[in-house]
Order: C-alpha cells, then structure tokens, then sequence
C-alpha cells in the first residue's frame, strides 16, 4: 500500500481531471445525497480537500447538529410508539434531508442494505428504530462493533430466529446469513460450517427485550468451523468472522458498490482496499475516507456510472433544489421511495436490496417520473403549497431565459450544462402550454434518463 | 394511441435498436406474438416451502418420525393417492387435481443442492450453475430471445413481472424486455409531456450503462402510454371470484392484462414468505391456502373467458425444506420439493414418486428430478422454443403436459 501503483491514490486536480463543477456534484450525489448551490459553490471554490473534509466530519452549513438532534429524537421516539410503520420511515427521511451529516446517513442506508432487516417479520417499531440509530452510531466504526451490536439486538435476533437456536436442533438462519451476506460472502464456507456456527450460536436470546445468553440453551462441545477446532462460543464465531480475509474483502465490495460506479473497481482494486481494511481493524472510516479522496474516485470513467436509488433520487432532489425547510410531507415521501422499490424498513429479503440497474424497472420509472411531476406541482406538502423552484436561479443570481435556466439547473443536478438534455428539455417544455413552464422543465430533468445516474 | 411512427420517432433519439416493450407488439409489431400465442404464468414460491407438508407422504413411517409438533393430521389430508395427500388447506388445488388441471411433479431438485435462497435461487431463475452466469441472462429471458431468434424476428416477445421487488432475473435477456407492474396505476404516467429520451453524452462514461437506462425509461414510458390506451379501450375485466389476497391480486391483474390483448408469452409473478424457520403451522396453512385459492380462481376464471387453452401455470420454489423440523416449530432449508404445473394444458395427475423420507442424504431428501427436465419441457412443447438451445443441453422430459 501507499506504493507508486496503489490504485487508492489521492485524487489531485489536473488538467485532464480537474477540479471543476461536474466533480462537485459528483461527490454530492454519490456520498452525500447531493447539494444545494451555496454549498456547491463553496466546494468549487475550497478544493476537494476540504469538500470531502467537511463530509467525513459531518459538518453540515451551521452549527445546528444539537438541535437537530434533539428534534429528530423527538420525532422518532413518536414515531416509534405509534404502531405505524409510516412515521418511522418518515422519521428517517426527515433525519436524511436536515442532517448536518449526510454521509453519516449514507452510510446508515448502506448499512440498512448490509444487515436487511424487516419490520415484516420483526412487527416491533421500537426495535427497528434501536436497530437503525445502532447503525447510524457504528457507520464509521472498526466493523466488528458494529457487526456485534447489530448481531446481538432484539430485531436481528427476531429476524433471524436467533431466539429459537437450541442445543439439540438449531435453527440455521443467523448462522447462515451471517456467514453469508453479513461478512464471508459466498463460497468461503461450508454447509458444515453453517451447522457448525448454529450450534456456537445456541443459547443467543432475546431477554426482558435484550440480547441475553441463556446458558442451558448452548451447545458448548467442541465443533470445527473454518479450520477452528474448538469449544467454539458466538462470540468466538465473531472473532472468526472478523479474522477472515473474506470478510475484508466483502466489506470493501459493499463500500465500493455504494460509493463507486458500475466497472469502476477491479479484482485489484477490490483487494487492494481489503488489504488496506484489514491493516487498518477493518475500519469503515478509513476505508470511506480512501475511496473519496481517491483518484479512481474522480477519475472520468467513474462520473455518472451509477444508478441512483430511489432515496437518493428523492432526497437527493429535494436538497439540490433547496426544498428541505420546511420538508415535504416525510410520510408521503416515504410512500413515494416504496414505489419506487425501496420501502424503508422492508426491504425484500435478508439480502436487501440488489441496487444498481435493478432499481430501473416500468413501474419504478414512471413512479420516478410522476414523483417529479408532483414535487413541482406542491403535492408533496399536505397544505397545498407551491414549491418555487423556478425562482431558485434568480436567488442565486442566475436567471435569465427559459434556456438559460434550464441550463443552470442542468449544472446544478450534473454540474455539466452541456448535456443535450437541455435542448430537449426546452422544447418539450415549449410544446405544452403552461403556466409554470420552468417547473415543468424541472420535472422533465428528473425525469430524463441522465438524471438517473451519479 | 402509440403508433409505430410515433414510437419510432421517439426511439430515432436513441442510437440503438428499440426494443418494443411487450404490451407494444400489437400494434408495433405485426410480427411479435399473435393474440393466440402460448402463454406461461410463473409462480415463484418464495424463501423455499416446505414440500414435506405441502404434498405430504402420508403412507410414509418416516413423516411422523420427522414431524412432530408440524405433523399434520392423516384424515385432513386432500389424498392424491394411497401414498400422498395435499395439505389440508389446499382445496382449490385438490379440485384442480380432480379435474385433470394440475400435475404434481414430485422430488424437483439438482444435483449439489445449494441452501442459501439467493444462490439457489439463481440457479432455478438461470438454469446454471456458474455465478458468472447468474448476473446475466435468466432462463425465461433466453427463452424468449430464442424465440425471436428461431422467427426470425426483431421484436422479441416479451415478459410481464407482476410484483413489488425487482425484475426477477429469470426474465433478464439480451434482447426482450421485462415490463413491470403490481397495479394497473402504476403505469398511469401523470408527468404530461414525455421527457425524450438521449443516450449520455458526457465524455468518458460508459456508454453501454447509458443506453440501457435510455432504454428503460423509453420503454418505460411507451408502456405507459400503451397500456392506457388499452384500458380505456378495451375496459377488460377480470371475474369478481378472486380471493383478497396479494397472489389473488396479481393473478387477476394477469387475468386483465391478457383479456385486454396483451401480447406477452410469460407473465411472472411471486408470493413471499416460506421461509419458515419457526413457527411455521399457521403460516404455512395461511401461505398454502392464499397459492390454492388464487391459482384455482384464476384457472376458472380464464376457463370462463375461453382463455384457458393457452394458459400454462408453474409454481415452484427455490429449495424444499429439512425433513426434520427444529426445535422452533419450523423448518431449516432443504433440498428438493414440489413443483406444480396447472391449467387445461396439462397432463394431470402425479409424476415420480412420493419422497422416500427414510432414505435421506444428510437429512435432506434426494432429488428425483432435475428441474431442467421440467423447463425443458415446458420450452419445447409448450413455449415452442428449442431447449437445447436455452438450458445448453437437452433432458429427458417428463409427460407433464397432454398431447
């Protein structure tokens, strides 16, 4: 590592790579669900350094993260004593679009992915919350803290029928994925390996609504699992985890899959972080921080070469356009990511979402298309109101023609006014008559195919 | 309405060859499917049922040795024969059974069963067995393509996924399209005129990811447009029979997409919940009853709409279950299961043998069929598509389906 051919190298602007508008965006809409102007510009002008400073920080524009916090708290703690699944995926929306960390929300929605977990089984809101703000407080952490608190915790242990796992006939299920999809990944174990991990997992439970180890429920013979041979305890299986190399390399695989575009990272590159991973106790925060400030990172072959997913196109929308405060109605928010194939809390298996072009199918596309057609026309907020996105090029000094803010906002969702999706845009918008016809081109921007890819 | 022209216009701003949503052919493609075309409905029993108590070999010393707190009770059983019987909740199947409209292809596996969902079920939705292969094509999207290929024609008949996740990759190809929807709203586009469609144009992009989002979202868009044309005109509806349920729902949704012309060969569509690590009695009955009811009402529905003779159902799932239950009341993954093939189509009746639950492999049950067998049949004498040529080699086929 740190060698002349490390891939992972710092990105330094150059000519062929310079540090202009498109890159700016670029790390918004992939690390950070995108940026309003100010912001943008402030980072065009501050250097890469500092932008992707400010995002590993978690500095937001003011200092308000102790009364953001309290009001988000407020909010969850409501949401989950209601019994309506709706208002805690509206609370996390709301934390997504006002936090003053964003890659901290990220990182929690990749982290949501990692460890799928569904309320459809767990049918406990309060669990689902712990489980999420478990998420959120390990985003950055060594792994392993966070892989423990998240194994050890009432809505993990529900999901995968941890609390059934006896001595005698355990149940498979958190042996298995855990192996499966939440270190090794497949091929690095056996099927005597996922028998084997059941019964070290035996005696795991859920006790007064906690994670508790019930004694006469493990099997505390000797089991061999991975080229271990010993009383093996689920503790001792999560240290094994952790020491093996394929979890490294899982764990760089997820971060570059949410961080990096399709065909970007090689097998090189893929073994390159991992061994970075692993000389560093499998440390998310160093790992994110050496994917950001890389080259490859802005390297040309990585810009727009990744399929936004439904959070990030909403979320992502409503932060460029300077439509957080106040928000849109969080819960129709919520409603609108389900459409679109990612309903929060529930996602479709143990395996989580699969992302990427999987996200672009009929129903999810004309469900993105018509959430812009709404956003424009103020749908989105209970008490009609008009959001005036055609006023935001004049506030920032740029208006002028239809054309030309069109253009702005092309440089404000791609930071490239170039694309020949403006011309198209000014001209759909022309053919139809309207009142409103620079909302309407905003709509007919979301809409378009290019807006789909970070 | 869309014409060919106007599609053709909107497809003259991408570079590459259209590709005609299905639910286009008809007024497109003269050349795609004609109304009269096969069709084959997939039903994918998701997380892996339990075969064991879903077609029950009661005769068997071994089924109440394997299952205690989960056995079922013998003389509630929907009997097939002297050796096995339905679950108890599977009326409607059982009188599908009785009416020769649903064969039970028993002991459906492949060889070096694979327990994880997702692996497993790569290998049902591609036919391989090489992970490189399970992120490309699926069988049914090759099915197709082959289909377009052996007529000669440009538009490939195409897919309908009926469901809420992602397209599955069964239907994923090289050059038919995989429509989706879950409510006949969700292709109701409200965003008034259409943003074209242009290929990414920034330098340095990879240009292949470009297209295929222009692709989707101009096919998306057609399809829209189409499908509400052909609401509007046809007013199709489906009969009033159909359970409340989810499956129900999307049966009925496929019921109206083909009264109202749809010219797609395969509709897919999926019902959740099997895995049934614990507690599994009431979710089973409750998962076996919602499958029953709505594949026989969909059946009688189409039978009443003389839509029946192109209709061919199968139902299958990624993996069976453990022969013994756990100490949860559940069952861990397993290998082979049932697999269900229904409508006037088939050859009704049993084919193979009851599983043999004292002869196990690691406690799991030996495979009696390889699915392949089961496509393999389905392609050539069903789809019209040469097996061989989809699955990479031929198998022996079972007589699933009546001459």
């Amino acid at each position: 590592m740190g060698s002349a051919q490390d891939i992972w190298t710092p990105y330094e602007p150059t000519a062929a790579a310079p540090w202009n508008l498109r890159r700016v965006v670029h790390l918004h809409r992939r690390a950070a669900f995108a940026a309003p102007w100010a912001q943008l510009q402030r980072d065009l002008a501050d250097g890469p350094r500092r932008a992707v400073d400010r995002l590993l920080q978690g500095q937001g524009p003011g200092d308000g993260s102790a009364e953001f916090e309290l009001m988000a708290r407020t909010i969850g703690d409501a949401a989950s004593a209601s019994a309506n699944p709706g208002r805690l995926k509206a609370w996390w929306l709301y934390r997504m679009l006002i936090t003053p960390d964003p890659l901290g929300e990220r990182l929690t929605l990749m982290w949501h992915n990692h460890f799928a977990t569904s309320n459809r089984k767990v049918q406990d809101l309060v669990r689902m919350r712990e489980q999420n703000d478990l998420l959120r407080k390990h985003a950055r952490a060594p792994f392993g803290e966070l892989l423990e608190a998240v194994l050890k915790h009432p809505a993990m242990l529900a999901w995968l029928d941890a609390d059934s796992n006896r001595k005698g006939h355990p149940n498979e299920n958190l042996a298995r994925e855990s192996m499966e999809l939440f270190t090794l990944g497949i091929g690095n174990y056996s099927e005597d390996d996922v028998k084997e991990a059941a019964r070290a997992l035996t005696g795991w439970a859920i006790v007064g609504n906690r994670f508790g180890f019930l004694e006469a429920r493990h099997d505390s013979d000797e089991k061999v699992l991975l080229n271990h041979r010993s009383p093996l305890s689920g503790d001792d299986f999560i240290k094994v985890l952790l020491e093996h190399p394929a979890t490294a390399r899982r764990l760089a695989w997820r971060i570059c899959n949410t961080f990096m575009g399709e065909g970007v990272v090689d097998e090189q590159a893929l073994a390159q972080l991992a061994a970075g991973l692993s000389s560093h106790r499998l440390e998310v925060a160093w790992a994110v921080e050496t994917v950001l400030r890389s080259k490859l990172f802005f390297s040309a072959e990585n810009l727009g070469t990744r399929v936004l997913g439904p959070v990030e196109y909403i979320v992502g929308g409503l932060r460029a356009l300077e439509l957080c405060d106040p928000p849109p109605s969080t819960l129709l928010l919520a409603e609108w990511t389900a459409r679109m194939g990612q309903d929060l809390f529930y996602p479709p298996n143990v395996g989580g979402w699969n992302e990427g072009r999987a996200w672009l199918a009929s129903r999810t596309i004309v469900a993105r298309a018509n959430f812009s057609a709404a956003l424009v026309e103020g749908q989105l907020w209970h008490q009609a109101r008009i959001p005036r996105v055609e006023e935001l090029p004049a506030r920032h000094g740029q208006a002028m023609n239809l054309h030309q803010s069109v253009s702005w906002f092309a440089s404000l969702f791609w930071g490239d006014e170039s694309v020949s999706a403006v011309d198209e845009v000014v001209e759909a918008t022309q053919s139809v008559k309207s009142e409103r016809p620079l909302a309407r081109a905003v709509a007919l921007l979301m809409a378009r195919p290019e807006y789909q890819l970070a | 309405m869309l014409t060919r022209r106007r599609f053709l216009q909107a497809s003259s701003l991408i570079s590459l060859s259209p590709v005609l949503p299905s639910i286009l052919a008809n007024t497109a493609r003269a050349a795609a499917a004609s109304p009269d075309a096969k069709v084959l409905v997939v039903i994918q029993l998701d997380g892996g049922n339990d075969g064991i108590n879903t077609v029950v070999p009661y005769a068997d010393d071994g089924y109440g040795r394997a299952r205690d707190k989960l056995r079922l009770e013998i003389d509630k059983l929907h009997k097939l024969d002297d050796q096995v019987g339905l679950h108890p909740s599977m009326r409607g199947a059982k009188e599908l059974f009785d009416d020769g409209r649903l064969c039970v292809v028993q002991g459906v596996g492949y060889p070096n069963p694979d327990r994880s969902h997702f692996r497993s079920m790569r290998i049902w939705q591609t036919a391989r067995f090489d992970d490189e292969r399970h992120d490309s094509y699926g069988w049914l999207g090759g099915a197709l393509d082959e289909w377009a290929l052996q007529h000669n024609s440009d538009a490939a008949a195409n897919a309908i996924y009926v469901g809420e996740q992602e397209t599955p990759v069964a239907l994923w190809a090289r050059r038919s399209a995989a429509t989706t929807l879950l409510t006949a709203e969700d292709l109701k586009l409200t965003l008034g005129s259409r943003p074209a469609a242009s290929p990414h144009d920034s330098q340095g992009e990879d240009s292949s990811l470009g297209q295929f989002v222009s692709k989707q979202v101009l096919s998306a868009y057609a399809a829209a447009d189409e499908f509400q044309r052909q609401q509007s005109h046809n007013q199709a509806t489906a009969g009033n029979d159909y359970p409340d349920t989810p499956l129900g729902s999307r049966l009925k949704l496929v019921s109206q997409l083909l009264k109202s012309g749809a010219q797609s060969r395969v509709f897919y569509t999926l019902q959740s919940g099997y895995d049934t690590h614990s507690a599994q009695l009431y979710t089973h009955a409750r998962l076996l009853r919602e499958f029953s009811d709505a594949i026989k009402a969909f059946l009688d529905d189409l039978k009443t709409a003389k839509l029946d003779d192109r209709v061919l159902v199968l139902a299958f799932s990624e993996f069976g279950r453990r022969v013994s239950e756990n100490d949860s009341q559940g069952t861990d993954h397993g290998t082979a299961g049932p697999v269900f093939l229904a409508g006037k189509p088939v050859k009704g009746g049993l084919v193979g043998n009851s599983p043999d639950l004292t002869n196990l492999d690691g406690g799991d049950l030996k495979m009696q069929m390889d699915f392949r067998q089961v496509y393999a049949a389905i392609l050539d004498d069903w789809l019209g598509v040469k097996s061989e040529n989809v699955l990479g080699k031929s198998f022996q086929k079972p007589p699933v389906l009546s001459a």
